[in-house]
């Protein structure tokens, strides 16, 4: 884990030698928000090989760079592609960028994923705003040593999402006109998707939504004491008793014609952070 | 996992060489809880650092020293702290000092904890026995080849923490005058404290308590054969809906102040050992 320090500090040399601002916040493009990082004004991509200890994107419809810039006029750096568990990556490697991000400076982590969702209420094409999380990865980023330099030993949880976040994106969502939710996500590693029992069962624990990601890069940004806001777009509809096979260009695909919701969400959440600094 | 004998033979040898009794029990002291050592009438202390394959105790408020002598007139092994998964130490390391107690001839296990309270009718500060456990911890200490010296390939998990010791610690609060409740411990891998999501799915699968430890060590001494009492000290309301933030030296304050509570447990649960 101490190591981890020297390889946070080699990244973030890297990528200031080639983008040498302070990031309002650190941006995940999930599934179907990868066209957002078009949107970067200035940008300066960075292919993730040429950043020293990132690990390398193996997933569909996700690409793999760094690009940093600025989005709705305040400087970013989005991860154009991310890392899951189910890649085979350890979760310490999945959260480096995290890591990077708050090194760099960013005090914000914006993260989006693709999930299913699993309350009834929910229609695929819906997003949600992510209130809280459940981890049923069976891991923990944060296991083994601490490094106090990074943050506490245990961290609370009472509230990995800022609320006060979670309260702006709903009220971005009344404003523009749209259906956001506000709910609870269980990650767990995939890469196959839930059986009928397993959807019932992660319903009966309390979860509106299942995703494969997230949730550890949630921990991470917790225990470095940044504020989170994460969006979920339902991609599909996981209702057990009335069950389709998945299909992933479909999922693609409804992430994609969800975009422009989820974009509204995350420049909006910029603009606040920065009306908020300024004040 | 045959290695695993050998190791737990050359860290018993160890403590044989400065302390010859036969143990009646191993007593697992957790957070805040380091302090019952001190009632040891204490033949041997033996830093963790001391024993062959033995982890090192990274935890905030653990020692990392074993302590051999009599508590209540009997004979024990204290371990005065313990291992953690999210230290990074595996389960069957984490299980290390049951073996080695059970190794001495500990026939008895007793195990302490801090753990955060789900049972709407827990206090901070309360005292729970575990009547059972449930393990989300994601592993298992005898996963691997196992061996029938250690214990059976499939140990039955109907009953782990002994039904008669709880009796006799149930009697032992009611003499003293303290509630002692009975209830589900769930462990967890932590180091995060859990989410209220978290908290709301530990109570509905149905456990009272919730921590980061114990799971494994329960689950080694009911393959070791070994009779099992295990008390919960409530160090914080894990009340989702009104969720205050978690703090790891508040927690260890509030387990120090139940010392004196399981210290009563734990000598009646020698003395019927």
């Amino acid at each position: 884990m101490l190591e981890l320090y020297d390889q946070i500090q080699a990244a973030a040399a890297a990528i200031r030698a080639q983008w040498d601002h302070k990031p309002l916040a650190g941006v995940i493009l999930g599934t179907g928000l990868g066209n957002l990082a078009a949107e970067i004004k200035d940008p300066v991509a960075i292919e993730y090989p040429d950043i020293p200890h990132f690990p390398r994107s193996t997933a569909t419809s996700h690409r793999g760079r760094l690009v940093c810039g600025t989005l709705a006029g305040q400087p970013i750096v989005a991860m154009e592609g991310r890392f899951h568990q189910y890649e085979g990556y350890p979760l310490k490697q999945i959260t480096l960028p995290v890591r990077v991000f708050k090194a760099l400076g960013a005090e914000l982590l914006i993260v989006s994923q693709a999930v299913g969702g699993m309350n009834p209420h929910y229609q695929s094409g819906d997003v949600m705003i992510i209130d809280d999380q459940i981890n049923l990865m069976g891991d923990n980023p944060l296991i083994g040593v601490n490094d106090d330099r990074l943050g506490p030993r245990f961290p609370d949880m009472c509230a990995p999402y800022t609320p006060e976040l979670i309260d702006a994106g709903l009220e971005i969502a009344r404003q523009e006109n749209f259906v956001a939710h506000r709910g609870v996500t269980v990650a767990v590693t995939g890469p196959n998707l839930e059986t009928r029992a397993e959807y019932r069962f992660l319903r009966g624990i309390g979860a509106d939504v299942v995703g494969m990601s997230t949730v550890p890069e949630v921990i991470v940004a917790v225990h470095s004491a940044m504020r989170v806001f994460g969006l979920s777009v339902v991609t599909d509809m996981c209702l057990p008793d009335a069950l389709k096979p998945a299909n992933v260009e479909e999922i693609i695909a409804v992430a994609n014609s969800a975009e422009w919701k989820l974009r509204a969400l995350v420049l909006g959440i910029l603009q606040y952070e920065a009306d908020r600094a300024r004040s | 996992m045959l290695h695993l004998a050998e190791q737990i033979d050359a860290a018993a040898a160890i403590v044989r060489s400065q302390w010859a009794e036969r143990p009646v029990a191993g007593i697992i002291l957790g957070s805040g809880l380091g302090g019952l050592a001190r009632e040891i009438d204490a033949a041997a202390k033996i830093d963790y650092a001391e024993l062959p394959h033995f982890p090192r105790s990274t935890a905030v408020g653990h020692a990392g020293r074993l302590v051999c002598g009599t508590l209540a007139g009997r004979p024990v092994v204290a371990f005065q702290g313990r291992f953690h998964l999210y230290e990074g130490w595996t389960a069957e390391q984490a299980s290390l000092p049951v073996r080695l107690a059970k190794a001495l001839g500990a026939g008895g296990l007793i195990v302490s904890n801090a753990a955060g309270g789900l049972n709407p009718l827990y206090r901070v500060g309360d005292v729970m026995l575990i009547d059972d456990q449930i393990n989300l911890m994601f592993a298992n200490p005898l996963i691997g080849v196992n061996d029938d010296d250690l214990g059976p390939r499939f140990p039955d998990m109907c009953a782990p923490y002994d039904r008669q010791l709880q009796e006799v610690a149930m009697a032992a609060a009611l003499e003293h005058r303290f509630v002692l409740h009975r209830g589900v411990y769930v462990g967890m891998l932590g180091p995060t404290y859990e989410t209220r999501a978290e908290y709301r799915m530990c109570r509905r699968l149905g456990g009272d308590a919730v921590g980061m430890s114990t799971v494994p060590e329960v689950v080694a001494a009911v393959h070791a054969g070994m009779r099992v009492a295990g008390v919960s000290t409530i160090t914080n309301a894990g009340t989702a809906d009104a969720l205050d933030e978690t703090d790891h030296s508040a927690v260890t304050q509030i387990a120090g102040a139940a010392a004196e509570r399981l210290g009563v447990i734990t000598r009646a649960i020698l003395q019927a050992l």
